[in-house]
């Protein structure tokens, strides 16, 4: 039966080779050229813009995650909670925009938010607008596309926690005397937790490396690192400084998504053993 | 008494606030439509007059023809690489129960949340070594690696309800391995191997940002889209939008009742 590995051999290297290895390049470039140096850090480093990118990457992405947090698990639930008939159907209306290219979703809000968009021209036309107001371009923007793209994960992780959550567990603490807000708070949501926590840390990862719709739909200030590297590569081919940065990316990423993981854990296990 | 009304009221709030959820989400999709069928290059409301104009305009553009034709071949090759490599690995992890497993599946499936503007980048540098880049084939294989997670869970998904001892039997009675795959395993995996692969076909097709750093002059329509939407927008775009809104509902369709199928002896 040892055969049988062999069938996951072409997966490991297909993932080698795209992953790895582009990941083993891109640390060596940032730091070799061909001898060892550290010019790229030291220019990170030196200016504070690159800095200021960086942390409004950081924020974008937390911000993103927590919007998709407050629409997405109510919508979850409702999901899970409603009669087996209508939950694929539901959930089909879910599905079907995470599945549209993100490049079309981004276009759409260009063609609602535009200044020749649909609302500004029904609110001009209507006399609401006496001009077209701008919209597009703007930090709102972002937050509105990117959460629109992201929500549906959120959706479907909190969900897919939900349908398998022990229902028996909130009912004893029902028939035990707590009210359902307590109920929810101390029983239902740590036991629906897994979900927000693996939907969030996905939906935080992407935002990080997200490139296309700030582009299309933020303003100068809204730069987020993915932006950063383009810049440097197109404009400048500065492809040594491009790969340092998307090692800090990476690095950046791991460091919040390990600390939350740490602290989830931590208040988990507390809530559970008071 | 105060209770049930307790209740119905959450229920309508919880009923209203995914309406707003799916409005928000689809609206702005649904909004496409219109907009592709008006006359003029600007949007114009109330709308005047209804015309296929922007529709003709796509299909007589070579520029996007091209496009269109690069992104289904990619689409395609990278769809038959992936769901052929991901099932293969399903079947290899499936059933098994060694240490490595989870770390090796966890490993599998790192390209769906790895940031894809430094996979491209790293994949532009180390390709460039090989004087790779501009290669149709290194994009279907870079694709296949990101399409390969989506059959290799919905596979193994598919697997976790499969009863081993039905390959074991035919393997008894006579069948060598590659018989008892084809004609045990294959025909009850096949509803998951079919809709993994509309999924993944999505995900090749819809791919833009390692397209734009390694397909140098192979414009996939994706990067068609992108350079319009960087320059100049006209109404084409909007056609070009609802075809493959279009598109994708209806493969997704497709690919949801093949998944429920895959799924039904799971829920018995």
């Amino acid at each position: 039966m040892k055969k049988k590995y062999l069938l996951i051999l072409p997966a490991i290297i297909l993932t080698l080779i795209i992953i790895v290895f582009p990941v083993f390049e891109l640390l060596k470039s940032s730091f070799f050229d061909p001898e060892f140096t550290l010019r790229h850090v030291e220019k990170f480093f030196s200016k504070y813009l690159y800095f200021k990118v960086l942390i409004n990457t950081v924020k974008i992405s937390f911000f993103s995650t927590l919007f998709c947090f407050i629409l997405g698990y109510p919508t979850a639930y409702f999901i899970a909670h409603s009669g087996k008939k209508f939950q694929s159907f539901f959930l089909f209306l879910i599905l079907l925009p995470f599945w549209i290219s993100i490049l079309i979703r981004t276009y759409a809000w260009m063609a609602v938010l535009g200044k020749e968009g649909v609302i500004n021209t029904i609110f001009v036309a209507l006399g609401i607008f006496s001009e077209p107001v701008r919209m597009l371009y703007t930090t709102g923007t972002v937050y509105l596309a990117m959460v629109q793209i992201m929500l549906p994960i959120m959706i479907l992780t909190c969900y897919s926690t939900m349908i398998r959550l022990e229902e028996d567990y909130v009912k004893a603490a029902r028939v035990l005397g707590a009210n359902p807000f307590k109920a929810f708070y101390r029983i239902y949501f740590p036991l629906s937790f897994p979900g927000v926590a693996s939907g969030s840390i996905i939906i935080f990862i992407l935002s990080m490396g997200f490139f296309i719709t700030p582009a299309l739909v933020g303003g100068k200030k809204d730069m987020m690192v993915g932006n950063l590297i383009n810049f440097q590569i197109n404009q400048l081919l500065n492809w040594g400084f491009a790969s340092f940065i998307g090692v800090i990316l990476l690095i950046t990423t791991l460091l919040i998504v390990i600390l939350f993981i740490i602290l989830t854990r931590y208040k988990m296990n507390n809530n559970f053993s008071s | 008494m105060i209770n049930k009304i307790f209740y119905r009221i959450i229920n309508t709030i919880f009923v209203a606030y995914y309406w707003f959820v799916i409005v928000f989400l689809l609206f702005p999709i649904l909004i496409v439509f219109p907009i592709s069928f008006v006359n003029s290059k600007y949007l114009e409301f109330p709308p005047k007059n209804f015309s296929f104009r922007w529709y003709i305009n796509y299909f007589n553009d070579t520029d996007f023809f091209v496009a269109t034709f690069n992104s289904i071949y990619l689409g395609l090759g990278a769809t038959i690489v992936a769901t052929s490599i991901g099932t293969m690995a399903a079947l290899g992890l499936s059933k098994t129960n060694f240490i490595g497993k989870k770390i090796i599946f966890g490993f599998l499936i790192t390209p769906l949340i790895f940031p894809l503007i430094i996979l491209a980048l790293g994949l532009y540098i180390f390709l460039a070594r090989f004087d790779a880049i501009e290669n149709f084939y290194m994009l279907i294989i870079a694709h296949s690696a990101l399409v390969m997670p989506f059959s290799l869970i919905i596979v193994s998904t598919s697997l976790q309800s499969f009863d081993v001892t039905l390959e074991r039997s035919a393997r008894v009675l006579g069948a060598n391995p590659w018989q008892a795959f084809w004609k045990v395993t294959f025909p009850y995996i096949k509803p998951a191997v079919y809709s993994s692969a509309i999924f993944g076909f999505f995900v090749s097709f819809d791919e833009l940002i390692i397209a734009l750093f390694i397909s140098g002059k192979i414009w996939t329509l994706p990067q068609r889209v992108w350079q319009d939407l960087r320059y100049e927008i006209d109404p084409t775009i909007a056609a070009v939008a609802a075809i493959l809104i279009s598109a994708t509902f209806v493969g997704i369709l497709l690919g949801t009742i093949l998944q429920k199928q895959a799924m039904r002896f799971i829920e018995k």
